[in-house]
């Protein structure tokens, strides 16, 4: 779809969204706080699955762990996952429309937060239920929005 | 492992500024805003503060100078006043399920892991990790935080559990005898050394004695404000440094408490 892409672009989308995953929420909706880092990186391993991979995802999972103060390397692999995944479908979520591309946000971003959650468990903290799935709904409901503008400013820039 | 993870956060250090920067930029706006006269009286207001707390602080100079000869002819160690530094809250754990804030002191400025961090009004907690610019603090309200406090009315020992809920604490082990009131204040008891001797922790609001069990279940609100408050206090205290030089510079904080389960205490440090 997209023939040129943007690096500045690209730099500061991940900027604003490492800002955004520590910036202050407000605290009753603190569970639907959306996953802007896992957003950015499947928006930039669909658009541009030849520049940016697993290790760029890798790479930015590991910021988000230390930020989190998560253990380190859990968001890492998650994200690598995400980043897999999103290169094996491409070419077919290329195809879909607009909601079934939200609806491949869902699941991915739902198998990435059940990944952290999962280790989180075993290593013994976070807590039972399904809450966690929350911030893979809130990213779907985000997807159109983010999809829209970064393209927009991808054409300008790119 | 630590150095990697203090390594990557002073490059974050970046986004921990932006992050805090609204705030920032809405109090030098409203600072912009603010008219000459609400200055004057708010000037006044603190100058007569000043006046109360300074004549205050001279009768607290003459107890402490009387304390210290008490202590001296009793053949206990003497208090030292301990050292501060104020810092901001720059952030807060985007994990809803961990009480943990950032500070915007770092190693850089001598803040080392496991001291102490008060607000105005009692104990928030202790350093987690710290990087050159910034520090990650864990509140007592995390459920995998322990105080050893004692009940400043007799004495009476005990440990305070964080719950996971911002506004409940949970003091454990207390048997069903114990002389424990609603309204009793709790302090720092500084056994285990990591915690400074004699700070407010909480306020017991609720005692509920099953027969069938041996402990009673207590329930205490934290003195400090955890979710509001914006300044806050890193202790340096002296006696921790001097009882424990190894311990000031573990890499994870354990137990805080002698008689807590090891179970509790592992969530918070990894």
């Amino acid at each position: 779809m997209l023939s040129v892409i943007s690096y500045p672009v690209f730099a500061i989308s991940i900027l604003i969204g490492l800002v955004l995953s520590i910036s202050l929420f407000p605290v009753g909706w603190f569970e639907f706080r959306p996953e802007w880092l896992g957003l950015l990186v499947f928006y930039w391993t669909f658009r541009a699955p030849a520049q940016f991979g697993i290790l760029w995802a890798w790479g930015l999972g590991l910021l988000l762990d230390v930020l989190e103060s998560a253990p380190l390397g859990v968001n890492g692999l998650a994200m690598a996952l995400i980043a897999f995944l999103v290169l094996t479908v491409h070419q077919r979520l290329r195809m879909f429309p607009i909601i079934q591309q939200c609806l491949m946000v869902f699941l991915l971003l739902g198998i990435n937060q059940m990944l952290v959650h999962f280790i989180k468990q075993v290593l013994g903290s976070g807590d039972s239920g399904f809450s966690y799935l929350w911030p893979a709904l809130s990213s779907a409901l985000l997807w159109p929005i983010i999809c829209v503008v970064l393209d927009g400013l991808n054409r300008k820039l790119g | 492992m630590h150095t990697v993870r203090s390594t990557i956060a002073n490059g974050l250090a970046p986004a921990y500024w932006l992050g805090n920067a609204p705030s920032q930029f809405s109090g030098w706006v409203a600072g912009l805003f603010t008219t000459r006269d609400d200055l004057l009286e708010e000037n006044e207001t603190l100058n007569a503060r000043m006046l109360i707390l300074e004549r205050r602080a001279l009768k607290y100079a003459a107890l402490a100078s009387e304390n210290n000869e008490l202590r001296r002819l009793l053949n206990s160690s003497e208090v030292l006043d301990d050292r501060v530094i104020v810092a901001d809250v720059v952030s807060v754990s985007p994990d809803p399920f961990s009480h943990e804030v950032v500070i915007n002191k770092g190693s850089r400025d001598g803040v080392r892991v496991g001291q102490a961090i008060l607000d105005a009004t009692g104990l928030m907690g202790q350093v987690l990790s710290t990087s050159n610019f910034t520090s990650r603090v864990l509140l007592i309200s995390d459920s995998s935080h322990a105080v050893p406090v004692e009940v400043i009315r007799n004495g009476l020992r005990a440990i305070l559990l964080g719950s996971g809920n911002i506004s409940v604490l949970e003091l454990v082990h207390v048997p069903d005898t114990a002389d424990i009131r609603e309204g009793d204040l709790l302090v720092s008891s500084g056994l285990g050394g990591r915690f400074p001797k004699g700070y407010p922790v909480a306020e017991v609001t609720g005692i509920h004695k099953d027969p069938g069990e041996p402990f009673v279940q207590i329930e205490a609100a934290p003195k400090a404000q955890l979710n509001r408050s914006d300044m806050v206090l890193v202790v340096f205290s002296e006696n921790q440094e001097l009882a424990h030089p190894s311990r000031a510079q573990d890499d994870v904080p354990e137990a805080t408490g002698d008689e807590v389960s090891p179970g509790p205490e592992e969530g918070g440090t990894n």
